[in-house]
């Protein structure tokens, strides 16, 4: 009886992503599987590797790294401001000062991300007034490389609201009390906050990084935009095999292989975070 | 449902359609019915000399024009419109010969006549492209190159004679060249003939490129026509290889000066032009023949290649002044210019892609 | 020495908000004023002399008109129906007793990690096959898709609240367990619904990799009209469009303010987590 009604309530959720996620993607890994036919608009016959196998070229071991390296760095910083600002959000004393953070996180969280990635290509690009504000990150705006700094800023553009205000809930749910209570026992606002909320803190914060990632390394529109050409996400690898050359068996293989390593990443990091910090 | 929820959109359309239709009055008035026709066309002058031709014809015929941007180079459609064929709603897609020539590999295209469209009379048999029983397939709208060329306010020094100079130090970061997609591969056939070589003896162009990339000589890779245009109107890059078109917006802007007369090397010609594409729907195949016999007659012909610095096709048109420097004399046709096999080349741009990705992009990302 | 050391940290904090403000800010600001940058290219900055001619371009361009009419309906109906599904997923989801339940969790919110760019082809090779061609139905699917594990997430969240002693109360006084569950679990759930919904709509809204495989030229969104545009013509309409979305986003929150009150939406959206 029980058993019953879950199985209607998970029923009509399973079954539409079994047929518009699970289907789809079985039916592209099938795909990763044929030959190419350079020129051709059909796949060829029998089956083959051969499109994984090239992928464990260094030069697209290169592309993976790359794209996890970003999204790890913007994760991180976007933590790292984010939780000032959340805190902020919700704990300041001033009132306006709580409302404008937060008109601002969900303002931004509105706004059209192509025209934020385009505000931030004329503020930091090469000809902006904030390249050399850029430029001390190491690369001169000229430099190909200057391009990394151009799409980690978009995508930490693209993740810091989101992060801020998953973090605005999860501060929210943790009494102002936990706080009034360390200091009265003597320790500084800092102290507390450091000693008792980050730890109670510590599962939203790791499932903010997460989600944080998972935004940065599918995210498609900011190498596209900022990227110069020069940086390329495997998303981009991807998105060229799909709709520039027509080659689907091989963008299948790097769809699928982005996948597999999206969930280990993610599952793999959860589970240790699940490990170092016990809910 | 989806439908129905997507309909207020349609309706507005269809409401502007007619609108446009009205403002035409006079005789026009008469036939509102049209039929509606999906064009793919580029961006930049492309649509902007475009929109207008179509809004004419809209009020002129009652037809409806809906235009669609080509995102990066005209194979891209190529590869969208694959897994969805023979279901496509374009009618017209604007390329040129490397993507007639997979479109007509994959059987898409509809063949075109002098009886339905008059205006192909005046256009020269050689600019076609035929299928195996020598039907015309195409419908030629213009001569195009590309070429190397540079901003003169920006190079500084002697002038470039010969793209080996490219090489040296005061080049360093300035180069703006196109993906191999982009252009289907141009870029490398004309380093590979700098040293010796041509589309199916491709190594030497590689090997320059390798060249260029590990003197940290470019310092942007574009993938369309804007990003060409806005990347050579910043002033951090000088030089560049690329289609005339994207050279008319920079000269329109900057001094500049096209390297279509190279002693050691040459620069490409190709056609761009209309391809009709097959539908089941009979009326509108033949609107969409109308449309670009409209295109190919000589008064827009004209007015079609003027903003965009190339030949037109008709003989009745009348050239731009500026494509004097891609308007060669048969005896320097043979000397400057070159058509290589396109067909040969789209081809081969999947391989030359994987090629780009792991031996080109990891040395221009170092600078 | 312990007070110097917390004025540090407060300091530092401080300074990381003003930043991350800055941040978000400056760019935008920029773009305003880039907007009605008179030059026909991106030049350099700032601009020498100004025009409207941008918000002329943006005006006369139906394109985005049609593209904002095309993405609002499709948020609504994708918001609809991602919200529902997660709702009956999360009201099952959040039973502790349900065997599986951090596996069937995991499958639900899938779709967050799955990158974009596969869902949109995939689903589009899918459709042809299945031979649904109309862009609005496999735009829905996709948007469904990918909005689905935000709805089920706020759901969730805003459910922890509810004991599962309250629900066995109810149904102890005599409810079926689907009627305990709609008296009970679903009106606590109120907030994380308009929650997961709204953000379900604004992710749609926003969505671009999915779109740019299941759109055509008569069914576009926003996002992609803005996409196209800039890819074939790289101009400053875009830095016209984002002011305009900027004045849209003041006037919008003014309005929330006003009526829900910013602090109670933010934390709700937040809590989706």
């Amino acid at each position: 009886m029980k058993r019953g009604i879950h199985l209607w309530l998970l029923a009509p959720g399973l079954l539409l992503l079994a047929m518009l996620m699970g289907g789809p993607v079985a039916l592209l890994a099938l795909e990763s599987l044929k030959p190419f036919i350079p020129g051709s608009m059909r796949p060829g016959e029998g089956w083959t590797l051969a499109h994984y196998r090239e992928l464990l070229q260094p030069a697209y071991l290169v592309y993976f790294w790359e794209t996890f390296r970003i999204g790890l760095i913007v994760s991180t910083l976007s933590l790292l401001l984010g939780a000032p600002l959340a805190f902020a959000a919700v704990r300041s004393p001033r009132a306006a000062v709580r409302k404008g953070l937060l008109a601002l996180l969900v303002g931004l969280l509105v706004m059209s991300l192509i025209a934020r990635l385009y505000a931030i290509e004329m503020a930091w690009g090469s000809l902006g007034p904030l390249a050399p504000l850029g430029a001390l990150l190491g690369f001169a705006p000229r430099h190909p490389r200057y391009a990394e700094v151009l799409v980690g800023i978009g995508l930490l553009h693209f993740t810091l609201p989101v992060v801020a205000l998953m973090l605005v809930g999860t501060f929210r749910a943790l009494s102002p009390r936990l706080e009034e209570a360390a200091a009265s026992l003597g320790a500084t606002r800092s102290d507390a906050v450091v000693s008792i909320l980050l730890p109670l803190a510590a599962p939203g914060l790791v499932s903010a990084f997460l989600v944080a990632l998972a935004m940065c390394i599918s995210n498609f529109v900011a190498p596209l935009v900022l990227g110069r050409g020069v940086v390329v996400f495997t998303t981009s690898l991807m998105y060229t095999r799909f709709a520039d050359i027509g080659n689907y068996p091989s963008g299948a293989a790097i769809g699928i292989t982005m996948l597999i390593l999206a969930f280990l990443v993610v599952y793999g990091l959860s589970a240790l975070a699940r490990r170092l910090v016990p809910r | 449902m989806a439908r129905i929820i997507a309909s207020p959109a349609v309706n507005r359309r269809a409401l502007l359609g007619g609108l446009a239709g009205m403002a035409g009055a006079g005789p026009v008035f008469a036939q509102p019915r049209g039929e509606q026709l999906l064009v793919v066309m580029w961006g930049a002058q492309w649509i902007e000399v475009c929109r207008p031709i179509g809004e004419e014809w809209m009020r002129a015929t009652g037809d409806r024009i809906q235009w669609e941007l080509h995102a990066g180079g005209a194979m891209a459609v190529v590869g969208r419109l694959r897994p969805l064929w023979p279901r496509v709603p374009q009618n017209l897609i604007a390329a040129w010969d490397p993507v007639f020539a997979a479109m007509m590999e994959a059987g898409w295209m509809e063949p075109v006549s002098e009886t339905e469209m008059p205006a192909l009379r005046e256009i020269p048999d050689a600019f076609f492209k035929k299928d195996a029983q020598g039907r015309k397939m195409t419908v030629p709208l213009s001569t195009a190159g590309a070429f190397w060329g540079y901003r003169t306010d920006l190079v500084t020094g002697p002038p470039i004679e010969s793209i080996e100079q490219l090489l040296e130090p005061r080049f360093r970061g300035k180069l703006c060249v196109p993906v191999p997609v982009n252009l289907s591969g141009l870029l490398l056939v004309s380093l590979a003939m700098q040293r010796g070589g041509n589309e199916r003896n491709i190594e030497p162009g590689w090997q320059f490129l390798k060249q260029l990339a590990e003197r940290g000589q470019i310092g942007r890779v574009v993938a369309n026509n804007s990003e060409m245009i806005n990347a050579m109107s910043a002033g951090d890059l000088s030089v560049a290889f690329w289609n005339t078109g994207g050279w008319q917006a920079v000269r329109d802007r900057f001094p500049c000066r096209l390297l279509t007369r190279l002693p050691d090397n040459k620069g490409f010609l190709f056609n761009e032009g209309f391809a009709v594409m097959k539908g089941e729907n009979a009326n509108r195949v033949a609107a969409a023949k109308r449309f670009a016999n409209h295109f190919a007659t000589a008064p827009i012909n004209t007015r079609y290649n003027m903003p965009l610095g190339s030949g037109p096709t008709n003989i009745n048109s009348t050239p731009a002044p500026a494509i004097a420097d891609i308007f060669y004399k048969p005896d320097e046709l043979e000397r400057f210019a070159y058509i290589p096999d396109y067909a040969y080349m789209s081809s081969q741009v999947d391989a030359w892609t994987r090629r780009w990705e792991t031996e080109i992009t990891p040395l221009v990302r170092r600078g | 020495m312990k007070v110097a050391l917390d004025l540090a940290a407060r300091t530092l904090a401080r300074l990381a908000v003003l930043a991350a403000v800055l941040f978000l800010l400056v760019p935008l600001l920029v773009a305003c004023l880039l907007s009605f940058d008179d030059r026909s290219f991106l030049g350099a900055f700032p601009p020498q002399q100004f025009s409207l001619r941008w918000y002329r371009a943006f005006a006369s361009n139906p394109t985005y008109l049609d593209g904002l009419l095309i993405s609002l309906q499709l948020g609504l109906v994708a918001a609809l129906i991602a919200t529902t599904l997660g709702t009956l997923g999360a009201l099952a989801l959040m039973d502790p007793r349900l065997a599986g339940r951090d596996a069937l969790e995991a499958v639900f919110l899938s779709p967050k990690f799955v990158p974009t760019v596969v869902i949109g082809f995939s689903l589009l090779v899918f459709t042809a096959r299945l031979g649904i061609f109309d862009p609005f139905t496999r735009l829905v699917m996709g948007h469904v898709v990918i909005t689905l594990p935000f709805t089920l997430r706020a759901v969730l969240a805003s459910l922890i609240g509810v004991k599962r002693s309250q629900i066995e109360a109810a149904i102890s006084l005599g409810a079926s367990e689907a009627r305990a569950l709609w008296d009970v679990a679903v009106p606590a759930a109120r907030s994380g619904i308009v929650a997961g919904a709204a953000m379900a709509f604004v992710l749609s809204f926003d969505e671009v990799a999915v779109s740019l495989f299941l759109s055509d030229a008569f069914t576009q969104t926003l996002p992609i009209a803005l996409v196209a545009e800039m890819r074939a013509n790289l101009n400053l309409t875009i830095a016209a469009v984002s002011t305009v979305f900027l004045a849209a986003t003041l006037l919008l929150l003014l309005l929330l303010d006003r009526t829900i009150g910013i602090e109670r939406l933010a934390g709700d959206v937040g809590a989706r987590g």
